[in-house]
């Protein structure tokens, strides 16, 4: 399992990353949704491997550590705010500009 | 007492969110955001009067949690020193922004924000839990890029969404780094991680996550490999918020940059100061040698701040007592120094025929405009270190401590490079106040006012006659950052 999880994680970070690098704002946004789920990921699974039950059971086995459930979640609102936002200011920009090339997008450049 | 801590964080919180139940009253919102600022100004001072009569933090366990286990909110010298900054600066930005012709602050919406920005900001430098650093980071952050996406520059969108793009990266950065710290550790409290990092400093994730951390505080602050994004931000913002942007906002990664060298990672600082002070120098030549090159007096401003904050490093690099001192003494200057100048330079720019900065368009605008030059030069002067201004004081103490540091070559460059301080001010002042205007370039007769600024250069000038009570605290809370344990024992306890 740990392995299942170090692999999805280090493809969500490949794959995040090379969208985030691409000159499409679009995708460039969607590289950077990925990359949120990737540390995601990564914070859960700082705490998955502790314990056997889950956190708020009866059951009498050594339990996993609920904290960093407690902070995806936190991270995964403030994230999700993030990106509604930067989407909003995308399609401002994109209305704007009329293109979804970054490097047309360059009004500051002069 | 404990709860003293507080009223920093809930005063400008519960103020915004009253702030926005009465946007359809504008007066009323205006004075209400405006009494909500000076009350929490006032709570900020009376937290510093507190933890410097009796010498220590003032802790807060919130929900009666106690520590390793809840979250704690820390008032010690150094953090109570730059609330009390913040919310100064924060203060005067209002005042600015309540007599700014910008359509931007009519906005409903625009001064509740200004509001959960000093919340953030406040916050994040009032906690004493990693997570809860990076929650307020993201409130700051967030109001930060509205303020901006909302400016009358057209091209405030565009630099909005630069900055919030690169902001959401370091939070990226910020949450691999508690996960990697949380992994090695198991806590994010950060005295009691400092406990345990002390402790143990062989975990294989320990030195990732100070990376992580190292790089989310730099894209916060603008050091010199991840400040791309800063002189666009600074610029297109409005003026009211630009110099709070440049001035106080890029104070927290120097925040944390302290608290990471004094109390997380002692052991790994040699290393963590090697580092910032390699990138102070470098910020501080070439945030001055950008700044020569600008076409645009804001961007000029804010090419400034990646100097500034590279002297700011640099005392933080050298590691003394003294230069950590200097170095909280030189961020305090800096900050009402650079929201001065940018206020002026907004000034200007809202006099001028075309609402903007570039030189192209405000050379000459100054002629009958005698008192904000005489403003602005004297805050050239603070800005490049010539008494009688707290630039002096700020600049004569961390090269005073560098002499002591015996960072000789560091100190040399530094001391080289702020002579463009000075060449790149002058030069704005004698192209805006002395050159003869172009053809059909008017000045209006109309514009922002002049409070905020002449209340920032008041002080300006104050602090640097009477230095000695900032002075004086600056070297307590370097005393006490020197030994890590009387944070510890505050919040631990035992």
């Amino acid at each position: 399992m740990e392995l299942v999880t170090a692999v999805a994680v280090g493809f969500l970070f490949a794959i995040g990353v090379f969208q985030m690098l691409r000159r499409n704002v679009i995708r460039s946004v969607i590289g950077l949704m990925i990359l949120a789920n990737a540390v995601n990921l990564f914070l859960l699974s700082t705490g998955a491997y502790d314990g056997l039950a889950a956190a708020y059971t009866t059951a009498t086995d050594m339990r996993s550590d609920a904290l960093p459930q407690a902070l995806i979640l936190t991270a995964v609102v403030i994230s999700l705010g993030g990106t509604a936002f930067v989407l909003a200011m995308l399609y401002i920009i994109s209305s704007r500009y009329q293109t979804a090339d970054m490097d047309e997008v360059n009004g500051l450049k002069n | 007492m404990a709860h003293l801590v507080l009223l920093p964080i809930l005063i400008p919180l519960v103020g915004a969110m009253i702030g926005l139940l009465v946007r359809e009253r504008r007066p009323l919102q205006t004075a209400w955001t405006l009494g909500t600022m000076l009350t929490s100004l006032a709570s900020s001072l009376w937290l510093l009067w507190a933890v410097w009569q009796t010498g220590q933090p003032v802790v807060f366990h919130s929900g009666g949690w106690l520590a390793p286990f809840g979250i704690v909110l820390v008032g010690d010298l150094l953090s109570a020193l730059f609330v009390v900054m913040t919310q100064l600066v924060m203060a005067t930005g209002i005042i600015y922004a309540l007599g700014s012709q910008d359509k931007v602050v009519t906005y409903p919406t625009f001064f509740p924000l200004f509001l959960t920005l000093a919340t953030g900001l406040t916050g994040a430098m009032l906690t004493g839990d990693l997570f809860n650093l990076y929650v307020f980071a993201e409130l700051l952050v967030i109001s930060g890029t509205v303020l901006t996406a909302v400016s009358d520059d057209k091209y405030g969108t565009e630099a909005a969404y630069k900055y919030f793009y690169i902001s959401l990266l370091a939070s990226f950065f910020m949450l691999l780094s508690i996960g990697s710290l949380y992994i090695s550790y198991g806590t994010l409290n950060m005295a009691d991680l400092a406990v345990r990092v002390a402790a143990d400093g062989s975990r294989p994730l320990l030195l990732p996550g100070i990376a992580f951390l190292m790089a989310a505080f730099m894209v916060k602050s603008a050091v010199f490999p991840f400040h791309f994004w800063q002189p666009d931000f600074h610029t297109a913002a409005p003026t009211a918020v630009s110099a709070m942007l440049s001035s106080v906002v890029v104070k927290l990664g120097v925040y944390g940059f302290l608290r990471m060298t004094t109390l997380l990672f002692v052991e790994q600082s040699p290393q963590i100061r090697a580092v910032l002070l390699a990138l102070g120098v470098i910020g501080v030549v070439f945030g001055g040698l950008s700044a020569l090159g600008t076409h645009n007096v804001k961007r000029m401003l804010a090419y400034s701040t990646l100097a500034q904050v590279g002297f700011i490093l640099v005392g933080i690099g050298w590691g003394t007592p003294l230069s950590l001192a200097a170095a909280i003494v030189f961020a305090f200057n800096h900050s009402l120094i650079k929201a001065a100048m940018l206020m002026l330079a907004g000034y200007i720019a809202s006099r001028a025929s075309v609402k903007s900065a570039a030189f192209a368009v405000v050379t000459g605008v100054g002629r009958p405009l005698p008192a904000a030059g005489v403003l602005f030069f004297l805050g050239s002067l603070a800005l490049a270190g010539i008494p009688p201004t707290n630039g002096f004081v700020s600049k004569a103490l961390l090269f005073t401590s560098g002499i002591d540091a015996q960072g000789m070559w560091p100190l040399f460059l530094i001391g080289l490079a702020s002579i463009f301080t000075l060449m790149y001010t002058i030069r704005a002042f004698q192209r805006i106040w002395w050159q003869a205007p172009a053809e059909g370039i008017s000045t209006k007769s109309t514009g922002d006012q002049l409070i905020a600024p002449v209340i920032l250069l008041a002080l300006i000038l104050a602090l640097g006659v009477w230095a000695e009570p900032l002075v004086a605290v600056a070297q307590a809370a370097g005393t006490a950052l020197g030994d890590p344990a009387i944070y510890i024992h505050a919040v631990l306890g035992g």
